[in-house]
């Protein structure tokens, strides 16, 4: 006994040593404002959030690291762990406890994943922090969608959460009008993948095309590694559906998925096929034959679309390459920039306290952003009663000899 | 004192010494966060949350329950069980089933603790979720091993690894079961009843109180875990997993003993499952995958299979190196040596070489059971034997 306590004595000696040389591993501190940044570093989404976190620094990094008059740090915060390779839950949790420990941290960039959200969006909302995503779609953050909705991630009943990105209602609105009004589709499948983001969207496409009054078959492809969907496009052959819209992820077997649709419905100028910006930025897809003439849409402004918009943003995107040797990976790490200019605006207007910031947001004048001054080129306002941005940019891009090339941007109010 | 009962006593005394460390450090761990640290300087709070936080330590208790459930089945009654993520699943389907306004349809309160404006769905408290959720998960353990125990070895393996599966695609893909929402698919089921335990409610942020309620599980599972190794029960599954044929003979029925491991076990999944949820605040079915049932046997094999102590040592250690040990360490070398490696993406490597050298230079494990040391050391010895004995043949 006396052994183990002199081996629990030293550990804790140890520890305590340890704490005073290494100086914890939060680099954030002193008298700054912290803003915290939460994405999944590990995993499938590991370049994306690197990528992020990278154009966030540079968003700071040219305003001098001031936000106003306030001093602006920046700290990670990782909601994935090795064992799962993606968000998870637990870490998620354990972030949004670690975000309201830290008393200089006045607001919160991220996340990634919308279910992530919903486990984080609770807790702060409940220590009044504010939370600007810029890559949660799923409608039921911000808006009612399922019973309860969105009023069950806000306890305190005051709003703290907003977005910069149009979530899935909008783009499934916006892929359903343009196939029934443009394309003059009037009966169409509807795959989605089973996933959280997959169904959102796919759900919002169904709503929108039966609304306008067309027929919609409803179907889930099987996302496993080289599961083959042919019997499902069989049965959709027969129900007569003129075109396809896959509604999710592409990573979720989608080679199979679009070479399956092909093989029993012809290629796209045969039968249409269209998809969400969940097929955006795949190099695997464009040089696929069988995606030539693909439809996708994408919630905002593609990154090609921001270089060839030219300004400010486009000069941001030079500086951002020259700084890092390469360009942002995904348009999703544009969107983080915007989040934390927004968060900065919150800042500036306020008196540097978590609840000043939140007012700023959602009680004070409302936060703008020109399309001359946001990195992703997109002008809107914040909706102060869902957070919701009030403007969507879409971009409508069509496969053209294996570039998603962009055929026109639609603003959505 | 005979022999018996003087390796009783031995075998008591260390219980006893590993319990009051249990209890000791989980004491530590509250008493710090509730007086010691709030008046701690900024630098140490910083430390302790980088480090130890709260909720990694809940977490790690989670893990523990987990594992010790396991432990019954694989580590008692030498069954390999590759799906064990299935009743994590259920039991927190069940706190999400009876703790939320999900099932809007009904608006039912058993001294729950509905959140005002939400008090339609089911709303129990949580000491009957933890029950149901324990009872559900052994019924569900019935159900799977009932046809499937009278299999062995790889083929047993083989099927639980399919229950594994078929469970967690049940949730995700449960939204319309015959038009019925089950599960909520893919966006799971939030907003989970805050704890209200006589009046007094463990907010969100009573982190200290969670953390003490799930030690709580973890110690009433390692107690069970001892009860029932030493018992009659126990050791039928102990002489099953050494000799099948030879406790057979001996008058151990085998179907029912290993039946009643894979239901007792199963409960050790429930009750974590739905501790889980609560800590969480919700149930996702993102989390429930194959990989969780692996590293829930490697919390096992690594700990010392058989032996509570082994794996509550084994759960603890691999739960935090996974959730923040080594994102920690990696953070350590570059701030001390000005490197700038992204830590987190050599985490799977990490993960696995450490998997690899204990299975080299320790693969009983960090705590082993006397039996297995015993089974391992004579496997060793055979082999020395056997070397040698080629070596002389050589020679001559």
């Amino acid at each position: 006994m006396i052994k183990s306590i002199k081996i629990g004595a030293l550990a804790v000696a140890g520890a305590l040593a340890l704490a005073a040389c290494s100086g914890g591993s939060d680099s954030a501190g002193g008298d700054a404002l912290v803003v915290g940044t939460d994405l999944p570093v590990q995993g499938a989404s590991a370049d994306a959030s690197k990528s992020t976190n990278e154009v966030v620094a540079l968003v700071l990094e040219q305003a001098g690291g001031k936000a106003g008059d306030y001093t602006v740090e920046i700290k990670e915060y990782d909601d994935s762990t090795a064992a799962k390779g993606a968000w998870d839950d637990a870490a998620c949790a354990k972030n949004a406890q670690d975000h309201v420990a830290n008393t200089a941290e006045v607001a919160v960039m991220g996340t990634y994943n919308s279910g992530c959200a919903k486990i984080i969006i609770p807790v702060l909302n409940q220590a009044g922090m504010l939370m600007v995503s810029h890559a949660n779609t799923y409608p039921g953050l911000t808006i009612e969608w399922d019973k309860g909705e969105p009023g069950l991630y806000y306890p305190s009943g005051a709003r703290n959460y907003a977005r910069v990105i149009a979530h899935d209602g909008f783009q499934g609105t916006a892929a359903a009008q343009f196939l029934f009004n443009e394309q003059g589709v009037k009966t169409l499948a509807v795959l989605d993948d089973t996933q959280a983001y997959g169904i959102g969207i796919s759900d919002a496409v169904q709503i929108e095309f039966e609304k306008l009054g067309g027929t919609v078959l409803r179907y889930s492809w099987d996302i496993k590694a080289g599961a083959i969907n042919t019997s499902t496009f069989e049965k959709i052959k027969a129900g007569g559906a003129t075109a396809v819209y896959y509604g999710g992820i592409f990573d979720n077997n989608g080679v199979q998925l679009v070479k399956d649709k092909t093989a029993v419905m012809g290629d796209n100028t045969v039968t249409l096929a269209m998809s969400p910006d969940g097929f955006s930025g795949y190099q695997t897809l464009r040089e696929m034959p069988e995606a030539e003439g693909l439809w996708m849409t994408f919630a905002g402004k593609s990154l090609d679309g921001i270089k060839k918009g030219g300004g400010a943003p486009a000069k941001f995107v030079e500086d951002y390459i020259a700084k890092y040797g390469y360009e942002p990976n995904s348009s999703y790490a544009m969107y983080g920039g915007v989040a934390m200019q927004v968060i900065m605006k919150a800042i500036a207007a306020s008196d540097g306290t978590r609840q000043g910031v939140l007012d700023a947001v959602f009680a004070g004048e409302q936060i703008c952003l020109t399309a001359e001054e946001s990195v992703s080129g997109m002008g809107f306002c914040l909706n102060q009663e869902s957070g919701d941005v009030d403007t969507v940019t879409m971009t409508l891009q069509q496969m053209t000899a294996g570039v998603e090339t962009d055929i026109k941007t639609l603003d959505i109010k | 004192m005979s022999n018996n009962s003087a390796a009783a006593h031995t075998l008591a005394t260390s219980n006893r010494k590993w319990a009051i460390g249990f209890t000791s450090v989980v004491s530590i761990i509250f008493l710090l966060n509730v007086f010691i640290l709030p008046n701690s300087n900024t630098q140490v709070q910083r430390f302790f949350n980088a480090w130890f936080s709260l909720t990694s330590m809940a977490e790690i208790m989670i893990w523990v329950l987990m594992a010790l459930g396991l432990n019954i089945i694989v580590g008692y009654a030498g069954l390999l069980d590759l799906g064990y993520v299935a009743f994590w699943a259920l039991g927190g389907y069940v706190a999400g089933w009876l703790m939320s306004p999900f099932l809007s349809n009904f608006q039912i309160n058993f001294f729950g603790n509905a959140r005002e404006g939400f008090e339609f769905g089911i709303h129990f408290h949580v000491f009957f979720v933890l029950i149901l959720g324990g009872v559900f998960t052994a019924i569900w353990g019935v159900i799977i091993g009932g046809p499937t125990l009278r299999l062995k070895s790889d083929y047993l393996a083989l099927v639980t690894l399919g229950f594994g599966e078929i469970i967690p695609q049940f949730m995700l893909n449960g939204s319309d079961i015959g038009g019925l929402n089950v599960t909520n698919g893919a966006q799971g089921i939030g907003g989970l009843d805050e704890i209200n335990l006589f009046g007094y409610v463990i907010g969100t942020f009573a982190m200290p109180e969670k953390f003490l309620m799930v030690s709580l599980l973890a110690g009433g599972m390692i107690f069970f875990s001892i009860r029932l190794r030493d018992g009659r029960l126990g050791r039928a599954w102990l002489a099953i997993r050494e000799d099948e044929l030879a406790a057979s003979m001996m008058g151990v029925p085998l179907w029912r003993t290993k039946f009643s491991s894979y239901a007792i076990g199963a409960v050790g999944g429930g009750v974590g499952g739905v501790a889980f949820a609560i800590l969480v605040g919700g149930v996702y079915a993102d989390r429930f995958n194959f990989v969780i049932s692996i590293i829930i046997l490697a919390m096992v094999v690594l700990g010392g299979m058989g032996n509570v102590w082994g794996v509550v040592v084994g759960a603890a250690v691999l739960s935090w190196i996974n959730s923040i040990g080594l994102v920690q360490v990696g953070e350590l070398i570059n701030n001390t040596f000005g490197t700038k490696f992204n830590f987190p993406s050599y985490q799977f490597l990490l993960f696995g070489l450490l998997l690899v050298l204990m299975m080299l230079f320790r693969r009983e494990g960090f705590i082993p059971e006397a039996r297995i040391r015993m089974v391992m050391n004579e496997d060793k010895t055979a082999d020395e034997e056997k070397l040698s004995d080629e070596t002389k043949i050589g020679h001559h």
